[in-house]
């Protein structure tokens, strides 16, 4: 009895919380801002294609390209805005509760391998920008693969449901990115673009007993989360030697290894690299300034 | 006579560390050869880098020296992940992948010593910067597939 009450208010608990759409001011968006955001999210990287599909555009994130994590294999979804298979038709608030609560639209918790853990330091207004540049994409009619995890389908709903467990043991806190007053708009915007939309701490902070990221080793390296190789530290990059100055780590950021910086195509760097180069280049000023300065 | 004495001691020391030396080099297994050979290629791309970054004047036969080295290496480096040698005593980043697509690995290396003799043969300062970015990406496009990330 006691048991069953536990497990209804357990249920209770893990429902989701996603935000009212009383709760969005109104917003002129940016397409330009959305696109220069979308890469700067890698959106694109984990929403590919499959590798074998010959047919598929590989520049529109139809999804379908397995994504192998400790937990099971995923198949990021289709986010083209096509209205069957794809998130044509969100509303704002929903795309909002999607990217920075981890939130679908039917209520259910996504899974945390999409990195809205990151994604809800984002302001609102750059979420929406985001949408209104997806929004021009060419919809892409493509059905979503189910994540092949390791005990099926049921386990899968209860996981799902755990999932809102997961995010108040982790200590899932969606609120914005907030300014250090203390510091100058460069490292600001770097910081921003780093923890937010750039989701660098998703791999290259470790992670803690809940399998979220450990904020006191913030950016400190660790085991790769695919689970094979080593990711990198980010902090100490001066005197350790690996990136003499911002402008370095920024050239490193434009060009990886076509300037023969070695350590920038694998585990997964080579794409997110690639969407560096095309940011615009006081973005990657700003992001190597922030980078730099982690002690 | 202890002088002598200290001498040929002092000849036999140095006889014996060249053999180990040598010997040493024999018995170095897949993994150690493929990392020296990776170090060669590391060397010969950041003298090449250091000329696109303007560390370094454009000569062209100092950019032919490194281009062919390079090529020579990677072309050198298809022989030393052979079935057998995807881990051992070292600890290698070689993926996994390596051997599950050998011929696709091993294409992607004759593509990077194709566009490395390309670079060996530029003359022109001009046409440094192109040819090294095809180059780069050819390093690029195998450490996504087949390296496994590292500190």
């Amino acid at each position: 009895m006691a048991g069953g009450v536990a497990a209804t208010a357990g249920w209770v608990i893990a429902a989701p919380d996603p935000l009212p759409a009383s709760a969005l001011k109104p917003h002129t968006a940016s397409i330009e801002n959305g696109k220069r955001l979308y890469t700067a999210a890698g959106c694109l990287s984990c929403h590919l294609p499959a590798k074998d599909n010959k047919q598929a555009d590989m520049s529109l994130p139809s999804g379908g390209r397995v994504l192998k994590t400790p937990a099971g294999a995923f198949y990021p979804p289709n986010i083209t805005p096509d209205t069957e298979t794809g998130i044509g038709g969100w509303t704002g608030i929903q795309f909002i509760n999607a990217v920075k609560r981890g939130i679908s639209p039917d209520g259910r918790h996504y899974l945390p391998a999409f990195p809205y853990t990151s994604y809800s330091k984002m302001s609102d207004a750059d979420v929406l920008d985001i949408k209104a540049y997806m929004d021009t994409l060419k919809p892409v009619q493509a059905e979503n693969q189910p994540a092949d995890l390791p005990l099926g389908l049921p386990v899968e709903t209860a996981m799902r449901r755990g999932l809102g467990i997961w995010k108040i043991a982790a200590g899932f806190d969606p609120t914005e990115f907030v300014k250090d007053a203390s510091k100058d708009d460069i490292w600001n915007k770097g910081a921003y673009l780093v923890q937010g939309p750039g989701h660098c701490g998703e791999c290259h902070t470790p992670r803690d007993w809940a399998m979220a990221m450990d904020t006191s080793r913030w950016m400190a390296g660790g085991p790769h989360p695919e689970g094979d190789g080593k990711v990198p530290s980010l902090r100490n990059l001066k005197s350790r030697g690996r990136f003499k100055d911002a402008g370095d780590l920024a050239t490193a950021l434009e060009f990886g290894e076509t300037l023969g910086y070695d350590k920038m195509s694998s585990g997964g760097m080579a794409a997110v690299q690639t969407n560096m180069s095309k940011l615009p280049a006081e973005d990657r000023t700003a992001i190597a300034t922030y980078l730099m300065s982690l002690e | 006579m202890f002088f002598r004495l200290v001498s040929s001691s002092r000849t036999a020391v140095i006889g014996l560390v060249a053999v180990i030396g040598v010997t040493g080099a024999a018995f170095a297994g897949p993994i150690e050869d493929r990392q020296a050979n990776m170090k060669n290629v590391g060397k010969a791309m950041g003298a090449l880098a250091a000329i696109a970054k303007k560390e370094a004047p454009f000569d062209a036969a100092v950019v032919n020296t490194n281009a062919t080295a390079l090529a020579d290496n990677v072309k050198e480096a298809k022989a030393h992940f052979p079935d057998g040698s995807e881990t051992g005593d070292k600890e290698t980043w070689a993926k996994a992948e390596i051997w599950q697509n050998k011929a696709d690995f091993e294409a992607k290396a004759d593509k990077s010593v194709e566009v490395a003799m390309q670079m060996a043969a530029v003359t022109d300062e001009a046409d440094f910067g192109a040819a090294l970015g095809a180059l780069g990406a050819t390093c690029k496009a195998c450490h996504e597939d087949y390296r496994r990330p590292k500190e």
